[in-house]
């Protein structure tokens, strides 16, 4: 086990470092503001590979270890949540099931569309009585000749309002006439496909966050994913990956808004000299900065155990959970080491805020995952 | 095939660049490296001239083993090969010596080279020597600050801006040029390629010993800048009130500024004298 990161770590970071602080951090604010989708630095993202992080190099991704795909994510959403956010979604739970679940021939397909960027992926499942409670869902999709016609309604769909590749949760019946879920590719363009308005969230503005309509949407039968009744092995299997994705954004959150406060800080000077002077605030950067430290040591071994090919569910919502926890109290402190100003959205720290509290309810709320890691540990012969 | 060498060095995030107040010195270990941005342009026009015409592209840097890194950067965005001089006898080069170690190294490692690109300085000690002194090392002719290359058959054309005029140079190969943060916009490496850099890149690591570079060849070639004193320009701010009638208060803030502002903003914002201007503003 490696504490220090290795050259190819630091180069990753200081990469996507490079790119975020010079295409994302001048617009990071507005994008915010006014619901805009970058699409033209989503274009310069491309043939960079920032959608197909961790896809093999015969589609086109490149390649990266989980660590190194994590500190993209991180470096993203250390400056723009909502960018890193459409970046981890589409890597961590479009592209990633097709990789593990998604036959040959729709790899030939989709994959290196998906890879390229020039296809953006978006994960389905969670319905207006289905969220925690995924086995609730209660779209359709019933077979008719050598299709299948979906209906019924997505909300809270990551990149909604853009993605060209939707994967539909669905209800299916079994041959013995059980109803199980499965799930579909659903190509944008198909007639039935429709997309609701944008939704007016309280962070991740710049994300396309939409509902989808599937009204008699037909599918072919080619796109159902894995096999039929697939539906909660694979949403599991995805979530437990999407969980990482998530857990690295709220990390760089973190990071982002520490490194403002710490800025600011050494910069306000009250009584006649710099806030950073005083020990209350020495004692909150002492907590953000070892919490923010021990919240990515987390995330990397997760990352660490999915590479190594072991099970890493727990570790996934443990670094979930302390990560996005972590993001929610280091965004809070730094706007309070701003005082007024980290209230106003003349400074960043007032989007972080907003932007880390979604990162302990999406992928699973904070609740579920304790969820996940209790039944772990309960059920685990070592503790 | 041409051959190009290209000269990179890796220094400092200038965000992240702390000085050791008492020594004087960069306290190296705490700052996170990267390219200098005016090597990354010289690279930037290597590729250019590699896509257009084909060439073969050597990176070579002086530096701690850590300076690996950029030299990986630059096989991710496309050079052939790197090339680290690393050693501790070398620590502490001034740009005279170390344009004498980059000249042993490429006449070592890049056998018969056309071109050899620098960036025109670097962003840590802003001397822009290494380049011209390099070109004195190999005897070879050179042109610094230039904003375009075209080559032609064993020719090259350099353009470059020189105070305020524009001057097209022409020179034969082998030559060397450095180059300005005009036109060379650096491309952003491809994650694809920073994998690929670490897996299969190719790299050499050479010392001093392999260079033919001893001891008193050094001493010889050795360091001739002596620092004496290094300090920190301190920028302070200051809060400046003026009081009266707005027309004296505006008159005033001219007078004192103006000339300041047009610095900044690249523009002059002087005002001619107006006959009747009751707010005097009289220049």
């Amino acid at each position: 086990m490696q504490f220090n990161p290795c050259m190819k770590h630091k180069l990753i970071r200081s990469t996507a470092r490079h790119f975020a602080e010079t295409e994302l951090a001048p617009i990071a604010a507005e994008i915010d503001q006014h619901r805009i989708f970058p699409r033209e630095v989503i274009e310069k993202m491309r043939p960079l590979h920032y959608f197909g992080l961790q896809a093999p190099k015969e589609y086109g991704g490149a390649a990266l270890d989980s660590i190194s795909a994590a500190i993209v994510v991180e470096e993203l959403s250390r400056v723009c949540a909502a960018v890193g956010l459409c970046v981890t979604v589409h890597n961590g739970v479009a592209v990633y099931p097709f990789l593990q679940f998604a036959s040959s021939s729709q790899k030939e397909k989709y994959l290196p569309k998906l890879a390229s960027g020039e296809v953006i992926g978006a994960f389905s499942l969670t319905e207006a009585n289905a969220g925690s409670d995924a086995g609730s869902v209660e779209t359709t999709a019933v077979k008719s000749g050598s299709d299948y016609v979906l209906n019924g309604t997505k909300i809270f769909v990551t990149n909604g309002g853009v993605c060209d590749v939707a994967l539909i949760f669905a209800l299916t019946s079994s041959p013995e006439n059980r109803l199980q879920s499965s799930v579909f590719i659903v190509e944008s363009g198909l007639p039935g496909f429709l997309r609701g308005e944008l939704e007016d969230l309280c962070g991740m503005r710049a994300n396309p966050v939409s509902s989808l309509f599937l009204e008699d949407c037909r599918v072919p039968q080619e796109n159902l994913l894995g096999h039929l009744g697939d539906g909660m092995k694979i949403g599991l299997a995805t979530l437990d990956n999407g969980r990482i994705g998530v857990a690295a954004q709220a990390l760089g959150i973190a990071q982002g808004a520490m490194e403002a406060a710490v800025k600011y800080a050494k910069e306000r000077q009250q009584f006649k000299k710099p806030i950073a002077s005083q020990q209350t605030i020495q004692n909150y950067i002492a907590d953000m900065a070892t919490e923010i430290m021990a919240a990515r040591l987390l995330l990397y071994r997760a990352c660490e155990l999915k590479d190594a090919g072991q099970p890493f569910g727990c570790e996934a919502s443990m670094a979930k959970l302390y990560c996005s926890s972590v993001a929610s109290k280091v965004t809070s402190v730094a706007v309070q080491i701003h005082g007024g100003y980290g209230y106003s959205k003349e400074y960043d720290v007032e989007r972080y805020f907003r932007d880390a509290k979604v990162t302990e309810i999406y992928e699973g709320t904070s609740e579920i995952q304790r969820v996940v890691i209790a039944r772990a540990i309960l059920s685990s012969p070592i503790l | 095939m041409l051959k190009i060498a290209v000269c990179v060095k890796q220094v400092p995030m200038v965000t992240e660049l702390p000085w050791d107040e008492k020594t004087g010195t960069l306290r190296r270990d705490l700052a996170a490296g990267m390219m200098n941005p005016a090597c990354k342009h010289a690279l930037e026009a290597a590729l250019q001239i590699k896509e257009e015409m084909g060439a073969d592209v050597t990176v070579l840097t002086m530096g701690p083993p850590a300076a690996e890194e950029v030299l990986r950067e630059a096989l991710a965005l496309g050079a052939d090969r790197g090339v680290l001089v690393c050693d501790k006898m070398l620590a502490g080069s001034d740009t005279y010596a170390t344009s004498a170690v980059l000249a042993a190294a490429i006449s070592r490692q890049v056998a018969e080279v056309d071109l050899i690109l620098c960036g025109a300085y670097t962003s840590d000690s802003e001397t822009a020597q290494v380049g011209p002194q390099l070109a004195e090392e190999l005897n070879l002719p050179a042109a610094a600050y230039a904003e375009r290359l075209d080559i032609s058959g064993r020719t090259l054309k350099v353009r470059r801006l020189v105070d305020k005029f524009r001057e097209t140079l022409e020179m034969e190969f082998p030559a060397l040029v450095t180059i300005s943060m005009e036109r060379y916009k650096p491309r952003y490496a491809p994650f694809e390629g920073l994998e690929a850099a670490f897996c299969r890149g190719q790299m050499t690591v050479v010392g001093a010993a392999d260079l033919g570079l001893t001891q008193s060849l050094l001493c010889e070639k050795g360091s001739r800048t002596k620092v004496r004193r290094v300090f920190i320009r301190k920028a302070q701010k200051e809060n400046v009130k003026i009081t009266g009638a707005a027309a004296g208060a505006v008159s005033e803030f001219l007078d004192r500024y103006q000339r300041k502002i047009g610095a900044v903003i690249g523009k002059s914002i002087e005002l001619k004298k107006r006959a009747n201007d009751p707010a005097g503003t009289d220049e």
